[in-house]
Order: structure tokens, then sequence, then C-alpha cells
């Protein structure tokens, strides 16, 4: 589990996060809303350690990783994967050498059983075969999924996905994100996924944490979300017509 | 921002690189990977600008030797000179700034702009040292094995145009490459060689880390670590020569 207790994030004079609270459950795939600028990234940045808060705790299991010594951290993190927006796979190595990286950083094993559990999670993201190709040749929902093997080759307890479906189609979209959803069941871990995308959040989202002009908005499950009054949140959530159509046929009945 | 607030991140950063890597094995392999990008890689416009600089040299000093009293073996001389003092170190290590430098920052800002540097902090990975360190021993390891090269290819560029061209003798010639030779002098050479490394690897691995934004940001920091290194290696050369020579 993670706990986020009171963080507050400034920018120079900018406010980007105001005492934000809030558990992420294990198990679950705890989902991040918000628009553009609202701050969700941001969060997220100072819950793996990129971003330091100036007040706050973030609470990992119960230890503190905002105040804890660069050593400490760095074993904390060798328990995060994370999904970038971008994939952010290394671009001269190899599929294979992409999931394989965190094991010959951080492990003793020998180079057969390092492909051996590459091939493993590869094979768990639909990706058996494609081992020697560079991230270059390869499409944006492979990246994806490449990215999604390499952040769980090394089992970790916590999944970080940053807008796992920007610039992907809506079928691979779905894909992605039931690939996110039965890995959290799956490795019981716990997963934050970031995103705008309101049809993720229909489909895989369980805890969901409203983030509006860098404050905690709103939270609550996605049956939730649908029916609120909030102002704010229906503004967010119908701003598609898909929604609004949605939502329509939801009151019909 | 400050010349002072860039002097400061910057040793802070070299604070980060010189920490105790998590994997020497993977760091090694790195380091052998880097050796070939910046030795091998620099190897042939290095041999060309080496032979005809001191091809170039040679003549020139055969053209301006006018007074008869001036000994033949002046053009040897000079040459030698000229090649082992300030060409191979020097101007050469300002080449590969431009060559290398611009690849090391550029290389490096592809990987934050894109994320890459973020992904191998979240793994645990010290990004600083896993990116900087093995480019900056690499360097270090090798510019004196490319200046040594270059010394000699040089110094043959000139004897071979002077035999070609009938400027001088093949005796004359090689008797001013050792008439008053100072073995110090190509130590000299090699302590520069060395600092100039580093300050190229670093410099460009500082601009390439702390690119920001798009591709236009790394194309500027591939600028700035070129400019920077160049004007850090003119100023150290003036240094170290008021230091060992005089």
């Amino acid at each position: 589990m993670i706990e986020v207790r009171h963080v507050t994030k400034s920018f120079n004079q900018d406010t980007v996060l105001k005492d934000i609270s809030h558990r992420f459950e294990r198990g679950k795939v705890n989902i991040i809303i918000g628009q553009s600028g609202s701050g969700k990234s941001v969060l997220a940045k100072c819950m793996v350690g990129l971003h330091r808060p100036e007040v706050g705790e973030i609470l990992y299991d119960g230890q503190d990783f905002v105040r804890m010594p660069i050593q400490e951290k760095r074993v904390i993190r060798q328990d995060i994967g994370m999904l970038f927006q971008a994939s952010a796979l290394f671009d001269n190595l190899t599929v294979e050498e992409n999931v394989m990286f965190p094991l010959t950083m951080f492990t003793n094993m020998s180079r057969p059983e390092m492909q051996k559990r590459a091939g493993e999670v590869l094979e768990r993201v639909n990706l058996s075969g494609k081992n020697h190709l560079y991230p270059a040749e390869t499409s944006g929902g492979m990246q994806k999924r490449i990215a999604i093997a390499r952040a769980i080759v090394m089992k970790p307890k916590y999944l970080y996905c940053d807008e796992p479906n920007s610039g992907l189609d809506p079928l691979t979209s779905i894909v992605i994100d039931q690939l996110i959803s039965e890995i959290t069941k799956e490795m019981d871990i716990t997963t934050v996924v970031i995103t705008h995308d309101m049809n993720s959040v229909i489909e895989i989202g369980e805890n969901i944490m409203f983030i509006y002009k860098g404050e905690k908005w709103w939270e609550g499950e996605k049956e939730d979300i649908i029916n609120t009054d909030n102002a704010e949140i229906n503004e967010f959530v119908y701003a598609s017509e898909f929604m609004k159509t949605l939502k329509e046929k939801l009151q019909r009945g | 921002m400050n010349i002072t607030f860039h002097i400061g991140r910057y040793f802070i950063l070299l604070t980060r690189v010189f920490s105790r890597p998590e994997k020497w094995s993977i760091y090694y392999r790195q380091f052998i990977k880097e050796i070939d990008n910046i030795g091998l890689g620099s190897l042939g416009i290095v041999a060309l600008m080496s032979l005809f600089i001191g091809a170039v040299i040679a003549l020139q000093t055969a053209s301006a030797m006018d007074s008869p009293l001036l000994p033949a073996y002046t053009v040897g001389f000079t040459t030698r000179q000229s090649i082992i003092l300030e060409f191979s170190p020097t101007i050469l290590s300002l080449i590969l700034a431009g060559k290398i430098g611009s690849n090391i920052a550029s290389e490096i800002g592809t990987m934050r702009v894109t994320e890459q540097i973020d992904a191998l902090e979240i793994m645990g990975v010290n990004s600083a040292s896993f990116l900087m360190l093995p480019k900056i021993l690499a360097g270090i390891f090798i510019f004196p094995f490319i200046i040594t090269i270059s010394m000699g290819l040089g110094i043959f560029g000139g004897w071979f145009i002077c035999v070609a061209a009938g400027v001088s003798s093949s005796n004359e010639f090689i008797y001013g490459i050792q008439y008053d030779f100072r073995p110090f002098h190509i130590t000299y050479a090699l302590i520069k060689s060395v600092v100039f490394a580093f300050i190229i690897t670093s410099v460009a691995s500082y601009h390439g880390y702390y690119a920001r934004g798009s591709a236009i940001e790394v194309g500027r920091s591939s600028t700035e670590a070129v400019v920077y290194s160049s004007v850090i290696i003119l100023i150290l050369n003036y240094v170290l020569t008021q230091l060992l020579l005089l």
C-alpha cells in the first residue's frame, strides 16, 4: 500500500500540489485523474521520488520515502515499476535487453536465467518472438507492452502507469488497460494509473482520485464518478459527446 | 542562470558521478563500448587531420625560411615542436570537443527528454554515474593514445611532404625531429590530453544531463557543450603551459 499524507509541492511561486492525502490500495488499479496541468503527473513524480515535496509524507508500506537516505530510496525503487507516457525504452537496446536491464543491474542471475525471465514476461504481454527487435522497429502499442514487461520483470510491489493510453488507438488502449488490470490482480501489487482518459477509468478504475487545480477534489469508485453531482467532475467527465450520450442512456435505464 | 550556478551544479553532479557503481561488470562493459565510440570512432578524422596539418606546418616553415643562416633541419624541428606542443594535444582536443562533445550531449540530452533518465532513476540506478562515468573514464584512457597517434602521423605527414616535394632531405628532417628533444614535452602533451579528455566528456555530459524540453533544447545543449568545453580547454591550456613549461 502507498499512502500520501499532506503533500504540497511548489515550483518557484506556483503551488502545484496543495495538501494532498490519499491511500493507494494493494491489489487495486488506483487511478489519479484530472485535467492537463492539474498536478497529477507532479504527484506521481513526487511519489516515485523524481520531485521532492516541501511538505508531507509518502509512505511505502509505512516507510517514509521522502526523507529516507538515497541508498535506501534506491532499494525501495527496485520494488517500483513504471510505465512512462512515451514508454522511455532504451533506444540502443533490443526488446529483450530492455526487459533484462533491471535484472542485469540488480540481480546476479546468469544470462540464460535472465533470458528465461525476460521470455516469460514478454510472453505475458503477448510479445513472444519479438526479442531481437529494437524499440524503433515496433509500434506504439508494442512499445507500451515492452515497457510493461520491463516494469514487471523484477516482480515489483508497486506499478505506476503514466498516461498508458496516450497516442494509442481505442482498441490498443483497451488491450493495455486490460493488461494493467490483469497484472495488478495476478501479482497482487499496488498499481497507480495517471490518466485523463475516461475510457480507462470506466474500464479498469477502482480507487479513483480526482485532482482539480492541485487539490484533491474527490475520491470514490467508478460508479460514483458517473453519478456524482460535483460540477467540476461533471465538467471533466462529460466533456466528450461519448460520455454525455452514455450518461443519457444510463439515466434512461 | 549565472555561471556560478552552473559551476556549482557541475561539481555536485560530479560527486554523484564518482559514487560507487551498482555493478562493476556493467560499467566495465559500458567503458569498453565508450572506448569504441570515443576512441576508435575518432581515429579516422584524427589521422586525416594530423597527416595534413603536419604536412602544411612543414611546408609553411620551409616557405618562411628565407635566410641561408637557418639550418635545413629547422623544418623538422619546427614541425615536431608545433605538433607535439600544440597541435596534437590542444587543437585536436578542440576538434574532438566538437565531434565527441556534441555526440555525448545530444545522446544524454535525448535520453533526458524522452524520460529514459527518469526510467533509470526510478529503477534505482544512479543515472549520473551510469551514463557519465564510463564516458569520462573511456575519454581519459583513450585520449593519450589518440594524441600519441596524432603526433606520430603529424610528424610523418611533415616528413613525407618534405621528401616528396624536395623541400628538405629525409636525413635533415629526421635530424630536426631529434634536435634538442626533451621527453618532458611528451609528458606535458599527455597531461594536457588527459585534462582535456575529462573536460570534453564531463562538460558535454553535464549539458546533456540537464537538457530540458524538446529537441530544440537538446540541440542547444549540444552547442553549449561544445562552446563551454572549448573555452575551458583554451583557458586550461594556458594555465597548464604556465605551470608545466615555465
